[in-house]
């Protein structure tokens, strides 16, 4: 089995105070991963420490089989990050953000294809030149998500890919989802909608205060939205 | 094209697109033009001022008529101290000691300034010179500018995105560090036309050159640090904050506790008080316009061994010469041996200034700046020995008139009449002991030398910066 990401009895402290208690768990090659949970269960945290930002107290995360503290520079290639605060530069448009960021990451576009991803996830075409400060919190969303699209790597970690969007616009995220899913890209995502995790997502990770107190798999049938919903309410809640 | 030249060009899209740095930089340029052109003006009109005052008062002293050539001694001359072209960048001390010198007989005069106007502008604050504005004003155009170029993608957490697309923090720390260089290199801008100017006027290139190359490192010094400090912060403020801060105590308080600890260590004694003692040790040594005092007996017998005669009548020689000259040699070694002293603790208190430098960048480039300039306290202490040595020469030469050309007989009866009187003068062809005057600025070799040692704390204060910024720079969290 080829595990894109993985997690093995992860504690991570963050200031002092522990944040994350002793988790496990996988993620497939080409499969998406939804990590639920309250407010400040340690969902962000997660993703920051696949990308080599946090130090583990004890235990690892693997990025395609390599653990990340080894090699940070060869992790960080291989992820596509949406990061929470979705944010570009509100000096440039949308298109000078994405070709500057994929230029630092030395991933080639052309301008068809920039076109392309920012019509993914409909962004209006009469916005991509002009300045972000003028954008709204979705439109900045949209083009972040274009941006992890366009960076063409193997795995995306997305932290709260939805927030900002309007409801057709999530719709269309979580069809954008599945599609690059079936392209073969891993995903690994926080977010708090169940609903939209329940249609897409091949895992769920219920995440309570640093630990993670439910899994479902889509292979053995676990997911539905009403089980992962209760569930949710019951032991997630903070 | 490599990650850390996206990233400066990028900086430098942000600046092009906000105001507020664009016009920081323009304001700050044209400040720095104003100031150039002013004091190149100012001290080009001073330079040649001096040099025409020289010529006129060397004039006035040759076309002096024919007289006692004791009444020349008296009569006295001025010298004065051109600055060097490297003064329009930075004057150094010109503004604070006093450019111009009485000379007379039997005292050494304190420095003067040369005009009402030169003293007026000091009047308590240093004007604005090009070297001033370097070192105080454009290290808070790069703090206002650079302060948030690494902790601002932090706050806006840009910084998570630029790290995650695989860029490593040296690489994002060097790129910011090289856009910030390239804006305190364009502030150099004027300094440089000013020092190749200042080149031509007769300064040496080298040193030119390295007067440029001093105030480059010195704005290097202030870009490592801005760099760090926003590497290493949370939040803009704080960032701005720690740097004002490091502004006002290295370039505001420590040059001012270093002034008084100078004082401190090095006490200069009461003027009144030193002079009160060097009058009378002066006063032991008798009064050269009386023979007879009994100051010189030794001297007169010795002279009449020598000439193996039993009366200074008999002399062929005038004893009243003879004893202006023994005389002013004496006083001169004494007023000579306090002078050095006083020198000496000034010297004294400037080395111990300099030292600070190791606790403050801004001082070590001013004493490095005046060093290269040739405008700093050991320029004038040399300007302060060459008038002495020009002083009692020319007091010397017009003794040596007094010996060789009148009758010691004439000599002391002058006062009886009229006719006795027209006796003792001189003809004003005798005045010509008086030399030329001019003073030169420092050779390139003596500059290098003065100018060395503080230049090494700058690079220190550099190096110190850049490895730590360097170091912060690899280990960069969002
Ligand atoms: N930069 C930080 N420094 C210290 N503690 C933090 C920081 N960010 C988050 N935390 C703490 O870590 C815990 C988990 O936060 P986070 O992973 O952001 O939660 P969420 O599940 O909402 O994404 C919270 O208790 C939060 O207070
Ligand atoms: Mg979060």
């Amino acid at each position: 089995m080829n595990n894109a990401l993985e997690a093995n009895s992860l504690s991570i402290n963050r200031s002092g105070k522990p944040v994350l208690n002793d988790i496990s768990f996988t993620v497939p090659a080409g499969e998406i991963y939804a990590l639920l949970g309250g407010n400040g269960a340690g969902k962000s945290t997660t993703l920051l420490t696949f990308l080599g930002f946090l130090e583990a107290a004890s235990g690892s995360v693997s990025v395609q089989g390599e653990q990340v503290n080894k090699n940070v520079k060869k992790a960080r290639e291989a992820i596509a990050y949406l990061p929470e605060a979705a944010t570009l530069y509100g000096h440039m448009s949308a298109y000078e953000n994405l070709r500057y960021f994929l230029d630092l990451a030395n991933a080639k576009a052309s301008d068809s294809e920039l076109n392309e991803a920012l019509d993914s996830v409909a962004l209006q075409t009469a916005a991509r030149s002009q300045h972000m400060v003028t954008y709204s919190k979705g439109m900045r969303q949209k083009t972040a998500i274009a941006l992890a699209i366009l960076r063409d790597s193997p795995i995306l970690l997305l932290d709260e890919p939805t927030s900002g969007l309007d409801p057709l616009a999530i719709d269309e995220f979580n069809r954008l989802a599945r599609k690059l899913a079936d392209q073969g890209r891993t995903i690994l995502m926080v977010t708090h909608d169940v609903y939209g995790a329940c249609q897409v997502a091949d895992r769920i990770g219920l995440l309570r205060r640093g630990k993670l107190v439910g899994a479902f798999d889509r292979t053995e049938g676990e997911i539905d939205t009403e089980t992962v919903h209760r569930a949710f309410a019951e032991r997630a809640s903070t | 094209m490599k990650q850390w030249q996206t990233i400066f060009i990028d900086e430098w899209r942000l600046w092009r697109r906000s105001y507020l740095a664009v016009s920081a930089l323009v304001l700050f340029t044209l400040l720095l033009l104003a100031t150039s052109i002013f004091t190149g003006l100012r001290m080009t009109e001073e330079q040649h001022a001096r040099e025409h005052q020289q010529q006129e008062a060397e004039e006035t002293f040759l076309s002096q008529p024919d007289r006692h050539p004791h009444r020349m001694v008296h009569y006295g001359h001025y010298a004065f101290r051109t600055p060097p072209p490297l003064a329009m960048v930075d004057p150094g001390v010109d503004a604070v000691t006093g450019q111009s010198i009485f000379l007379e007989g039997h005292r050494q005069n304190s420095a003067m300034f040369a005009d009402e106007r030169a003293a007026a502008n000091t009047g308590g604050f240093g004007s604005l010179t090009p070297a001033k504005v370097y070192q105080l004003l454009i290290p808070l155009l790069l703090i206002a500018i650079g302060h948030g170029v690494v902790v601002r993608e932090r706050e806006s957490h840009t910084l998570t995105q630029l790290l995650s697309q695989g860029v490593s923090g040296t690489q994002i720390v060097a790129g910011k560090w090289v856009a910030l260089a390239s804006v305190a290199l364009i502030s150099l801008l004027p300094l440089v036309i000013a020092s190749l100017s200042a080149s031509t006027a007769g300064d040496s290139l080298s040193i030119s050159l390295a007067l440029v190359a001093t105030y480059a490192l010195y704005l290097l010094v202030w870009v490592s640090l801005i760099v760090l400090i926003s590497t290493t912060t949370q939040t803009r403020g704080v960032a701005l904050g720690l740097l004002v801060l490091f502004w006002i105590t290295t370039a505001m308080i420590t040059p001012r506790i270093g002034v008084a600890s100078a004082n401190a260590t090095h006490p200069a004694p009461g003027k009144i008080e030193t002079e009160l003692r060097m009058y009378a040790d002066k006063r032991e040594l008798g009064d050269g316009h009386n023979a007879s005092d009994p100051a010189f007996e030794a001297f007169r017998t010795n002279v009449l061994a020598q000439y193996n005669v039993d009366t200074i009548e008999e002399l062929p020689v005038n004893f009243r010469g003879m004893v202006a000259q023994k005389n002013e040699a004496d006083l001169t070694e004494l007023m000579n041996q306090y002078a050095e002293e006083k020198m000496m603790q000034e010297l004294h208190q400037s080395n111990h200034l300099r030292s600070f430098g190791w606790l403050s960048p801004t001082l070590a480039t001013a004493s490095a700046s005046q060093s290269l300039a040739s405008t700093g306290l050991q320029t004038h202490h040399r300007f302060l020995r060459e008038t002495e040595t020009l002083r009692l020469n020319f007091v010397q030469g017009l003794n040596q008139v007094h010996i060789d050309k009148l009758s010691y007989s004439d000599d002391i009866n002058r006062n009886n009449d009229e006719e006795s009187s027209r006796r003792v003068r001189v003809s004003s062809e005798n005045w010509k002991v008086l030399e030329d005057f001019e003073f030169a600025p420092d050779q390139a070799a003596e500059r290098w030398q003065a100018a060395r040692y503080p230049l090494l704390m700058l690079l220190i204060w550099f190096v110190a910066f850049t490895v730590s910024g360097m170091y912060c720079a690899a280990r960069i969290k969002p």
